[in-house]
């Protein structure tokens, strides 16, 4: 048998302070090497417990307890009441700051709330054309940022832009040229069988074709050789 | 100054409260001496230093004070004082601030040096103490309560309200990792 068997058994047994095992026991009675290990961890083992010892278990400072209770005395006769007071104090000042704060943030509200109601122009939805829509999806961005609205309501189905008034003349030009693109979009998008119209699909009769020779004279044909000619 | 009272609160009642209080603090002081001593214990054995064990345990027992009145289970104050203790050991070791008062007040006025404070302070002190903050906290609790004088493994195991079979491989394997780095 080698040694290497032994090895984890032997570190086990320093370890756990244990009695040995009756194999690893003969083994070591032949083995030397493995007494000489077995000696040295439970020496270390020794020396790790005793430093920890020593470590843990230092006698308290004989007036540490007297001190001890002197801080505790001094904690309870602290006014009971002082610490539930700093409680209210807090709470009251707590409350005198948002009395004082609360009317800036109604009248922000307020000018905010003004500033989404006043310019605001409608623009006319026309269904099916997905053109228009992007567009006024794009102008109702800002608008959808400021007001605090419901999702759904997010593409309304006539939207409200908000429009700086500098900017309304612009608008009202952008939305007159959507406009005519709408009138171009639905033109192609609205199916012709919807509209009934009158039309007659026959051939125009025609009673008698005359087909004549050209009557060109002979220097036009040569300028007209010579101007196709060049043309190429 | 007269004393905050809340409004509703009668003489009756304020004396009532006055009284519990009073047991509340005969009972806490009938403890005192033994949770002391384990405060300081556990916190000596993170710190290293009597000064600063000190001033934990004081602080743990002041916590543990206010507590007093849910913990009054004595085991379960233990184990509540045991754990405040070493966590307070630790923010206290990692202090920059208060490990610079530590060196200031040893600068100012040197200690006597106990035969702890020596055998600490060798090769084979220094390399253990590396090795114990590699540990695991779990683990480094285990080995420190373990090797107080007078706790068993039951008792351990009590303290941190887990399974014995776990305090044990908790030790077992905090052991060998000590062991591995010592060699």
């Amino acid at each position: 048998m080698t040694c290497d068997k032994y090895e984890n058994a032997l570190l086990l047994t320093a370890a756990s302070n244990g009695e040995l095992d009756a194999k690893l026991a003969r083994h070591l009675e032949r083995c030397s090497t493995c007494r000489m290990t077995l000696r040295s961890e439970r020496e270390l083992f020794s020396r790790i417990d005793s430093a920890l010892r020593a470590q843990v278990n230092g006698d308290l400072r004989p007036g540490f307890l007297t001190q001890l209770r002197l801080q505790l005395s001094k904690k309870l006769t602290a006014r009971p009441g002082s610490e539930r007071l700093w409680h209210v104090a807090g709470a009251a000042l707590a409350l005198v700051l948002i009395a004082m704060f609360y009317p800036l943030v109604d009248a922000r509200q307020a000018s905010v709330q003004g500033n989404l109601q006043t310019p605001t122009i409608k623009v006319p939805q026309s269904g099916g054309v997905k053109q228009s829509r992007r567009a006024s999806e794009d102008i109702g961005v800002r608008s959808r940022h400021h007001s605090k609205r419901p999702a759904q309501n997010a593409v309304p189905q006539e939207p409200e832009v908000l429009v700086p008034p500098d900017e309304q003349k612009a608008f009202a030009q952008f939305v007159a040229c959507v406009a005519k693109r709408d009138a171009v979009a639905q033109a192609f998008v609205t199916p012709v069988a919807t509209k009934t119209v009158d039309r007659n699909t026959e051939l125009p009769q025609v009673s008698s074709v005359d087909i004549a020779d050209l009557q060109w004279g002979r220097a036009r044909q040569k300028e007209w050789i010579d101007q196709t000619g060049s043309s190429e | 100054m007269q004393e905050f009272t809340w409004p509703g609160r009668t003489a009756e009642t304020e004396l009532a409260f006055d009284l519990e209080t009073a047991a509340l603090r005969r009972e806490f002081e009938q403890r005192l001496e033994e949770c002391g001593t384990l405060a300081f214990r556990v916190a000596r054995g993170v710190l290293r230093n009597a000064a600063d064990a000190e001033d934990v345990a004081q602080e743990a027992i002041l916590r543990s004070y206010r507590r007093f009145e849910r913990l009054r289970d004595p085991s379960r104050f233990r184990a509540w004082l045991v754990r405040i203790s070493f966590r307070l050991a630790l923010d206290h070791g990692r202090s920059a601030r208060r490990r610079e008062q530590r060196e200031t007040a040893w600068a100012t006025d040197v200690p006597k040096p106990t035969a702890e404070d020596i055998a600490a302070s060798n090769e084979f002190g220094r390399r253990l103490e590396e090795a114990m903050a590699a540990l695991s906290e779990k683990s480094r609790l285990v080995l420190l309560l373990t090797s107080m004088d007078g706790h068993s493994l039951e008792e351990v195991a009590e303290l941190l309200q887990l399974p014995v079979g776990t305090v044990k491989s908790r030790l077992h394997s905090a052991r060998k990792q000590l062991a591995e780095k010592l060699r």
